[in-house]
């Protein structure tokens, strides 16, 4: 067998019990009492009832749902030899025969925007660069799937605050334009990294809770399956335009997150109860069609290679992007 | 359709997004680079990525799957259709991956599932998953047969499965193996009823008394019933046929004595040297008993004495010649052996085996009838021993007279049928008839005459005729052993073997050694129906009815019936019908009717009164 170091061993003993100290006490919080306090101060509890099939029924009638996510592969090393390519799909419930498929790529080899800031980091560029491009395709992806498609809502993979922070002017034209047809926008966030608790917490005292911590964390198995909390507090997102909630949707304990824009904000306990009602009991707590479209738009590393190496100059392709690390067969 | 993932010169997967493919399904793969080849789907699977088979992870719950076909999204549309496709040749280079696949037309694949015309053929049945491929087909390939599906008649909407008898000369003999009810015995009436279709002289032996061709079928459509009646003939072993004593050879006897109860040496011997040439029954009985009456004497001074005592001539005739026999034979022949052959030739003879011939027999396969000889196991094995050895040798005395100028009778090329081959050719020990079907399967192609064995295990069967059947019609069969054995002596593929056990009753997977390759078909609905249909428990229930019905007309017009009345009855009963019933059993026939509800029972103080309904 392996001989593990004993130092490793000793380490990750070690941030066992740095985590441990921090988090006893979110451990220590007395669930009865946290649910107490959101519910006064940050914003009422709810339990959602899933949709009847008639009730659904009506979606149909209405145009659909149009459900957006984006992939994003890499292939090559560091930078700047590595090329990105991005893929947006958006896909309506009703006309599963008209996917609407973007794609764009990014290598800091060929660039299109030529301000570079030398004082930037080169790969908090490409980084920046990176989510710019993979959100602008989503919201391209939304934007024609909107014009063709004509759906009652849509939902994105992800949250819509983060559109509006990378791609400002796309997002903006996504906006105006659901606005103006009067459809709902909704984005749905796996991973929440928001800490608007805390945030509360921060000015008042009635919670003995001194370290800062995620809403992730304080939330983890907080909810009963089927419950929301609609926050009412003004929070970051509120003064951007935005409105959200968290809802446990399924038998796992973490929460998700749900945002719509601020106009639209009487629908929201409406599309919370769709997406509670499209979410599987026993999976990770995402909507199915979000899962179906995450698979589809996905594309595999192999067939991207494939792709990079039947229509790339093998020579380009060889000298630019295999990486030495590619190379190794150990 | 289109050719996916990793390809071989021998197998390709296709996969297909809205055709569901069938096994056994025959698909063109259109190669860009070698041309169409064809293929065989030898394994089909459906998959869909968003339902998976995951007993940990998320599994999306029904609920939300209706919920989303509620919104307009029918996750069932993303199933996947796969199809194992294996080449029936192989082909130069591995299939180009992404081919395009698609479903032959009828004559693109006429060759590979038809060789024969209906006429000269045996038209068994319908070759399964064929029927895209049939819509096409020759007007003279359509209509010839009906099969039964879940109990009911269909028409043909398949290509047929003719089997090319005349391929027989090159590739001889028959193998119908498959478990009870899997419809083996089925599928040999079809065979044998194609056969008269074809006049061919057939001989069919057939301990279960079932081969008889009489009844026709009622479910097929008027015109469509064929008689056979004219066209076979069912003798029974004793009764119409037997074997002539005069005409044995010493051999001939000794095999019928051995299929008896095996001989030993000593008797073999006792045979050879008491029978002689042209001996009748009697006069080898007597011979036989005759010695052993003398040797029970047990020396020449005793029969002497014997002698002497003799009180009429006859009396002195006879002991003079027991005293001739015992002195020529008593020395080569021990008394013991003599019995042995004593008591076996009384059995034989008891059986009635020497009271006929086999001319009917002969002459029946000279006019191309089929010929069902019935009998009991034991005695079909005695019999077909003998009469086997003598039709064989009978037609291969005139084939070889062709070449040796010498003049020899017409005998025609004939075919021997039977079921439970197991009990006739046993693996493993000596049964007479085993040698002569085993000449047959080795040189009876030579000579025109071939088998079709039906055994239900395979396993039994004597492994040197196995290796000979070029045809092998395999059904239903869940026997391990049973499976291997098939596997070993035929070509079909461990997935079709593995499908065995699972067949549906009339589905056949057919081996030719003539195609090269195993062909899945369903037998044709028969024509005639075998006497034994009845459900046993159908016929329990008849019987006792009208055991029930006979006693209550007996007694109808006897009613009422005063319990203390029961002897005046009976004896009245007695006169009229002869059948006389106890005091307790009749009145015990009274309370079963009473029971069954012929008749009503009512109590006075004194007796019961029985009385009409």
């Amino acid at each position: 067998m392996y001989d593990i170091s004993k130092e490793l061993k000793n380490k990750i003993k070690f941030v066992n019990q740095v985590l441990l100290n921090k988090y006893e006490e979110v451990l220590s919080i007395d669930r009865q009492s946290l649910r107490e306090y959101i519910n006064s101060k940050i914003g009422s509890i709810l339990k959602i009832e899933k949709f009847t099939e008639e009730e659904l029924k009506k979606y149909t009638a209405l145009g659909g749902i149009l459900g957006v996510d984006g992939s994003k592969n890499r292939m090559g090393g560091a930078h700047p030899h590595f090329i990105e390519v991005y893929q947006g799909l958006a896909k309506s419930t009703l006309y599963k025969d008209k996917p609407i498929y973007k794609v764009d790529f990014y290598t800091p080899l060929y660039s299109e925007e030529e301000e570079v800031n030398i004082l930037e980091e080169d790969s908090v560029r490409n980084e920046k660069i990176s989510n710019k491009k993979l959100a602008a395709i989503e919201v391209e992806a939304a934007l024609e799937g909107i014009k063709k498609l004509k759906p009652y809502a849509v939902i994105m993979d992800g949250s819509l605050i983060r559109y509006k922070i990378v791609c400002s002017e796309k997002w903006e034209q996504l906006k105006e334009e659901c606005e103006r047809r009067n459809i709902l926008l909704v984005g749905v966030i796996k991973d929440i990294k928001t800490s608007i608790i805390r945030e509360a917490l921060k000015e008042d005292n009635s919670l003995p809770i001194k370290e800062f911590f995620h809403d992730r964390e304080l939330l983890y198995g907080l909810l009963d399956y089927g419950e929301v909390i609609l926050t009412s507090i003004n929070t970051r997102k509120e003064k951007r335009g935005f409105t959200s909630l968290f809802m446990r949707s399924s038998l796992e304990p973490t929460v998700i997150g749900m945002d719509m824009l601020k106009s639209q904000q009487n629908y929201l306990l409406e599309m919370a109860r769709l997406i509670f009602t499209l979410t599987p009991q026993s999976s990770r707590g995402v909507p199915l069609w979000l899962d179906i479209i995450d698979s589809e738009v996905k594309i595999p590393d192999q067939m991207i290679k494939g792709l990079l190496e039947s229509y790339l100059d093998r020579r380009l392709f060889e000298m630019l992007f295999i990486s030495e690390r590619d190379k190794r067969t150990i | 359709m289109k050719v996916v993932g990793i390809t071989t010169q021998q197998e390709v997967y296709v996969g297909s997004k809205d055709r569901n493919f069938r096994i056994n399904e025959f698909l063109i793969i259109e190669d860009p680079y070698q041309g169409d080849l064809i293929g065989e789907v030898v394994e089909a699977r459906t998959y869909n990525k968003y339902i998976p088979l995951n007993l940990s992870g998320q599994l999306a719950d029904s609920s939300v799957l209706e919920s989303l076909k509620a919104i307009g999204y029918n996750v069932d549309e993303d199933t996947i259709y796969l199809a194992k496709v294996r080449l029936l040749n192989e082909a130069l280079y591995p299939v180009q991956a992404g081919s395009d696949v698609r479903v032959p037309e009828f004559n693109e694949v006429r060759d590979l599932m038809i060789n024969c015309s209906p006429e000269e053929g045996l038209i068994l049945g319908v070759i399964k998953n064929t029927d895209q491929m049939a819509i096409n087909m020759d007007e003279e390939y359509k209509d010839l047969l009906y099969t039964f599906e879940d109990g009911k008649l269909k028409g043909q909407k398949e290509i047929p499965y003719i089997f090319n008898i005349k391929s027989m000369n090159q590739y001889p003999h028959i193998g119908i193996f498959g478990g009870s009810g899997s419809g083996k015995s089925f599928g040999l009436r079809v065979m044998l009823e194609e056969m008269m279709n074809l006049n061919i002289p057939t001989i069919v032996l057939d301990p279960h008394f079932e081969m008889d061709f009489s009844e026709i079928v009622d479910y097929l459509p008027k015109d469509k019933r064929v008689d056979y009646s004219d066209k076979f003939k069912c003798l029974q072993v004793g009764v119409d046929i037997g074997v002539r004593f005069e005409d044995l050879s010493p051999q001939d006897l000794k095999n019928l004595l051995d299929a008896s109860s095996p001989l030993t040496d000593a008797m073999n011997n006792v045979v050879d040297i008491l029978f002689k040439k042209r001996d009748s029954y009697n006069s080898f009985y007597n011979r036989v008993k005759m010695l052993a009456e003398a040797q029970e004497e047990g020396s020449i001074d005793r029969i002497d004495r014997r002698l002497q005592e003799c009180t009429t001539d006859l009396e002195r005739q006879g002991w003079q010649k027991r005293k001739e026999l015992y002195l020529n034979y008593d020395k080569s022949c021990p008394y013991s052996s003599v019995r042995g052959i004593l008591w076996r030739v009384t059995r034989l003879y008891n059986e009635g085996i020497f009271n006929k011939d086999i001319r009917k027999i002969e002459e029946g396969l000279m006019q191309g009838k089929l010929m069902v000889i019935q009998g009991s196991t034991r005695i079909l094995q005695v019999f077909s021993t003998y009469l086997i050895n003598n039709l064989y040798h009978k037609r291969r005395e005139y084939k070889d007279s062709q070449f040796t100028q010498g003049a020899s009778e017409y005998f025609p090329p004939f075919v021997i049928v039977t079921d439970e081959a197991h009990n006739f050719a046993p693996k493993g020990y000596d049964c007479p008839s085993k040698a002569i079907l085993k000449e047959i399967s080795q040189e009876g192609r030579k000579y025109g005459v071939f088998l079709i064995l039906a055994t239900q295990r395979p396993t039994l069967l004597d492994e040197t005729i196995t290796a000979q059947l070029n045809t092998k019609l395999i059904f239903r069969t869940v026997r391990g052993s049973d499976i291997a054995t098939i596997k070993e002596e035929t070509d079909i593929t461990e997935e079709e073997a593995r499908r065995l056990p699972y067949l549906k009753t009339g589905d056949v997977f057919i081996s030719e050694s003539a195609r090269g390759r195993t062909i899945f078909a369903r037998i044709r609905a028969a024509n005639t129906t075998s006497p034994h249909t009845e459900n046993p428990f159908d016929e329990l229930k008849g019987k006792i009815e009208e055991g029930d019905n006979k006693f209550f007309n007996m007694i109808k017009d006897k009613l009422p019936i005063n319990g203390d009345d029961f002897i005046n009855v009976i004896k009245e009963i007695e006169a009229e019908t002869g059948i006389t019933y106890t005091i307790d059993s009749f009145e015990e026939m009274l309370n079963n009717l009473v029971e069954k509800g012929y008749i009503i029972k009512e109590k006075t103080p004194f007796f019961n009164v029985y009385k009409e309904k």
